[in-house]
């Protein structure tokens, strides 16, 4: 798949005109109702991330309809607060103290009635680390929810951009596994390590290196981010009829 | 004592053996006889022995004369009369005319009636002649009554009749035969002719049928004979209505034929009759565009010279509901307000939901290289859904969606949205940052159909949504039944950051409001609601209702009114039939000429418990002409319901409209339609039916007439009385005379005498 990478001037470039468009529309009308990603804090290194965050909102404003406000909000599991904002991010490089019996039914509460969830191991683990913890952590919440993995017919490879695969800044798994409530995906699960592909510095610099795709696979990733948020945002809307021959026939 | 005179006599024996007695010595007699002729058989003279075999011929008979006593009998007789039945066609046809501004069937057969009466006086020896005019039952006409009093009967039913003419054989009297008097035009049993069953029918009973064909063939009539429909509908689903158009004296011209929903044109065809009796068959093919109950009537034009002019519209009703609700969502751009509306959509069994989310404008950039084969987006299809399929959808829902670029505005869709809205379809505006005042789209022409529109800057304080008196007792608003526990459910909900500043237009019904947000020194308005032409508009002035859905559940409190206010609204907007407190139903929907108009009236309070005695006041509007023709007044029982009756009224459609309160408080307001037929079956078909006639004579022994004639045939088959009746009798006896034993001694003796002389003793 061709892909364009971004230089860093224009990133610098594409970010200074994006802040008054930014700022201006944020305050015009109900801020709250834009995407704003909320960021799960915990036990562990819950903020290795957050510049991904920013760049993946960063990015779904400029490639997108969708109206977002860039800087995550971290919350603890157990506020309320995480109810004003349906898409929460929770990751971290490496594992997490288990979460408190308020955490748990606080989380339970908020992916029951409609948010969304994206755990994103940022160590890349399998087994150890974040994998271990966030396996252990969300049995407790959603007991009756299995992490299956997420088949390649599934709506969010389609919500915006067409894709076949899903990795981060590594490709542990090739695909995301989900944890869903009803028809819904409540949760969906990378251990590729999704906002480290999506990363900047103060100047503009990307993070970390992408392996083994290289810049390739760091728009994928970025591509992955958008799909992601835009079926936190509008379910599957691609799975309605009227996308589907036009999705089939490209897809040929 | 009987002094009636003997009319009859017979021979009969007067013996008091019994019959084998008889028989035994009758045979001895004629062994007697055989034997004298067996011992004379060889006498050489003929003479002789011819003499002696007469002699003793006549002896043997004179002994059976004594022994069987011969008698005379004189009996009093009276010949029992046949039935001739005359039966008379009273059903409604009889009253067309014979020909074009000719004299009725009825009068006709009367004046028949009148010239035969000579002729059937004539018979009065032999048959007790019985008129009877059948509808179908049989009740004596003369002349006179048929001329008076109009036909009425419903329906021909030509063989009921016949039957019942054959039942009175069951007395006495044996019925010997039937005049029958008929334009033929039977809808009931032979509708189709004689054939099969009917057919069989008419020969099992055994009488001749002897018919009169009253009206002349080259009439000149339209009719709107059949209307085939099922009796209800889907709205904005295509039906067809298949309609049977007769013409008779219509050849080779061409006929309007015009489908009405309660005045106005649905739809209209024109048929080329064939031949000069032909039956053409049209389909109209329409949408409804509202659920709820109509009058359709199907209608061809009265010309001049037609025989009927009744039978040239035909009303039937129509019930139109919804299988699912049809929703279209448009969304701007996606939102969290999008996405709990969406979510409650697509998991409600009952909507159908088709939706277009502007997920990407031409100022987005994608940074992909082929926009084809990298992005699954598809053109918005703005033709499509705003014009070609607008009108299948029952409900339209703008989510903040608003653009004044060209790719993406509407503005050409605009008419056809707000003719959508006032032909009875309901759309919905949700606020945003994009409409109602905010961002730069203006879509003035939609805007018509709103009850709110833009007055200022949009807020974005949080504030807490306050339900208005109206938005208490509204079904879109009410959560609970009573206003303290919709005040309660409404109460709970989170603050909501930010509204649309709107103001209400004239007619609009505000059912929540800011609570500090003002707008031409009122309360600005959140939702709010107004009927526009025959659809509903609601206007909910934020994008941020979601936090009644998803941020309710913070405290761990699960809240639905959400869920129920959504709910409530799409039912109010299709109007669904469940929202309103007073249900009216016709009974029947559809009625015949000359029946009363029944109506069901079921009351509930505004909490949808059953208004008992409560006030119902129902009027019969008619549709033609937008007034009321009668007025009905009732009090409901126990269950709320009260059943009232209208005499009949002319033929049409009407409208059921009624009102009803308990004390002061008003129920609500209710109403359905009712269609009025101008003709029955029976009218529909001016038709003379003459083969039909010929084949009720043709299989009874019957012979056919036809109309008009003077006097009673003389060749009508008639079956003869057959029975005859005894009535006194008496015995006189012949053998008891002395003259005879003379004879018998005289002849025994002659014999005896002669048998001596020619030596055989």
């Amino acid at each position: 798949m061709p892909v364009r990478p971004l230089s860093r001037r224009h990133l610098l470039f594409g970010s200074a005109a994006l802040v008054p468009l930014l700022a201006g529309r944020a305050s015009a009308f109900g801020e709250k109702s834009r995407f704003i990603p909320a960021v799960a804090r915990h036990g562990g290194r819950w903020d290795a991330r957050l510049s991904g965050l920013r760049r993946i909102s960063w990015e779904v404003q400029r490639r997108t309809s969708v109206e977002v406000l860039p800087d995550a909000r971290p919350f603890a599991l157990s506020s309320p607060e995480i109810f004003e904002y349906p898409f929460l991010y929770l990751g971290a490089d490496g594992g997490f103290p288990p979460f408190s019996t308020a955490e748990v039914e606080n989380l339970r509460r908020y992916l029951t009635f409609g948010g969304f969830l994206l755990a994103d191991a940022n160590d890349g683990s399998d087994g150890d680390g974040f994998d271990a913890s966030f396996r252990r952590e969300i049995a407790r919440v959603l007991p009756r929810s299995p992490l299956t993995p997420v088949p390649s017919t599934h709506v969010v490879f389609k919500s915006f951009f067409l894709l076949d695969s899903a990795p981060g800044r590594v490709l542990n798994k090739p695909q995301l596994e989900a944890a869903s409530v009803g028809k819904r995906a409540a949760v969906m699960y990378s251990q590729n390590d999704l906002a480290g592909a999506w990363s900047r510095g103060e100047l503009g610099d990307y993070e970390f290196d992408v392996t083994p795709g290289g810049e390739p696979q760091r728009e994928l990733a970025v591509r992955l981010g958008i799909n992601l948020c835009m079926y936190a945002l509008c379910l599957d809307y691609k799975d309605d009829a009227v996308h589907l021959p036009l999705i089939l026939n490209k897809r040929r | 004592m009987d002094t009636t005179p003997f009319n009859a006599w017979k021979l009969v024996s007067l013996s008091p053996l019994p019959v084998w007695a008889l028989v035994l010595l009758g045979v001895g007699v004629a062994l007697g006889v055989g034997l004298a002729a067996w011992g004379v058989r060889r006498e050489p003279a003929r003479a002789r022995r011819w003499s002696l075999w007469g002699l003793r011929l006549g002896a043997g008979l004179a002994a059976l004369f004594f022994l069987l006593e011969p008698g005379i009998r004189n009996l009093q007789v009276a010949r029992m009369k046949n039935r001739l039945a005359v039966l008379v066609d009273r059903s409604a046809s009889m009253n067309f005319p014979v020909e074009p501004g000719g004299v009725t069937r009825s009068a006709e057969a009367a004046a028949f009636l009148e010239s035969a009466a000579p002729g059937l006086s004539a018979l009065q020896d032999r048959y007790a002649v019985e008129v009877y005019g059948f509808d179908p039952e049989l009740a004596p006409v003369t002349a006179e009554s048929l001329t008076k009093e109009p036909a009425r009967a419903g329906t021909s039913d030509l063989l009921s009749a016949l039957r019942s003419a054959g039942a009175g054989a069951q007395g006495a009297k044996k019925l010997g035969g039937v005049l029958l008097l008929s334009d033929g035009a039977d809808n009931v049993e032979l509708a189709n002719g004689a054939v099969g069953r009917a057919r069989a029918a008419l020969a099992d009973l055994g009488v001749p049928v002897s018919t009169f064909v009253v009206g002349q063939e080259a009439l000149k009539d339209l009719a709107v004979e059949r209307v085939k429909v099922d009796d209800f509908a889907f709205v904005r689903n295509s039906l067809t209505v298949e309609v049977e158009v007769h013409g008779r004296g219509f050849s080779g011209q061409d006929v309007p034929v015009v489908l009405k929903q309660e005045g106005k044109v649905v739809a209209s065809k024109s048929v080329r009759f064939e031949s000069s009796d032909d039956v053409k068959p049209i389909g109209f093919t329409f949408t409804p565009d509202q659920t709820g109950r109509f009058v359709y009537t199907v209608s061809v034009p009265v010309y001049p010279d037609e025989a009927v002019g009744d039978n040239n519209t035909r009303s039937f009703v129509l019930k139109v509901i919804r299988d699912r609700v049809r929703v279209l969502l448009v969304v701007g751009k996606p939102s969290w307000d999008e996405r709990f509306l969406r979510g409650l959509l697509r998991q409600d069994a009952n909507v159908d939901m088709v939706s277009f989310y502007i997920l990407r404008t031409m100022s987005d950039d994608p940074g992909v290289v082929s926009q084809e084969r990298e992005l699954s987006l598809i053109p918005f299809p703005m033709e499509e859904i705003f014009d070609t399929k607008l009108d299948t959808f029952d409900v339209v829902i703008f989510q903040n969606f608003g653009y004044s670029d060209s790719s993406l505005s509407i503005a050409q869709y605009e008419r056809n949205l707000e003719r959508y809205v006032h032909n009875g379809g309901a759309m919905v505006m949700i606020g945003g940052d994009s409409v109602l005042g905010e961002g730069r789209a203006n879509m003035p022409t939609l805007y018509e159909a709103l009850p709110l529109e833009g007055a200022g800057p949009a807020n974005v304080d949080s504030f807490k949504a306050r339900l208005t008196p109206e938005g208490m007792r509204h079904p879109v608003t009410a959560m609970a039944s009573g206003g303290t526990s919709t005040e309660a459910a409404w109460a709970e909900l989170p603050a909501i950051p930010g509204a649309n500043l709107t103001r209400a237009k004239p007619g609009a019904t505000v059912l929540m409001d800011h609570p500090f947000l003002t707008s031409d020194g009122k309360n600005a308005p959140l939702v709010a609601v107004w009927d526009y032409g025959r659809g509903r508009a609601m206007v909910l002035a934020t994008d941020a209702s979601w936090y009644w859905a998803f941020t309710a559940h913070k405290e761990g409190s699960p809240s639905r009114t959400y869920d129920r206010f959504w709910g409530n609204a799409l039912r109010w907007l299709v109007r669904d039939p469940d929202l309103t407190t007073l249900n009216v139903t016709a009974d029947p929907p559809s009625v015949e000429p000359g029946r009363p108009v029944g109506v069901v009236v079921a009351s509930r309070t505004s909490d949808y418990q059953p208004a008992q005695d409560a006030q119902v006041r129902v009027e019969l509007v008619s549709v033609d002409t937008q007034k009321p023709v009668a007025v009905q007044t009732g009090q409901t029982g126990p269950d709320g319901v009260v059943r009232l009756e209208f005499p009949p009224p002319a033929p049409g459609p009407y409208k059921l409209v009624a009102t009803a309160k308990k004390g002061e408080t008003d129920l609500g307001r209710g109403e359905d339609a009712v269609a009025v037929r101008a003709v029955g079956p029976e009218l529909s078909d001016a038709s003379v039916r003459p083969e039909l006639m010929e084949q009720i004579a043709k299989y009874t022994g019957g012979k056919t007439y036809r109309l008009p004639m003077s006097g009673l045939p003389d060749d009508v088959p008639l079956l003869d009385p057959p029975v005859v009746e005894v009535g006194r009798a008496k015995d006189k006896p012949l053998w008891d005379r002395w003259y005879y034993l003379v004879a018998l001694v005289g002849l025994l003796g002659a014999e005896w005498f002669l048998r001596r002389r020619f030596g055989y003793v």
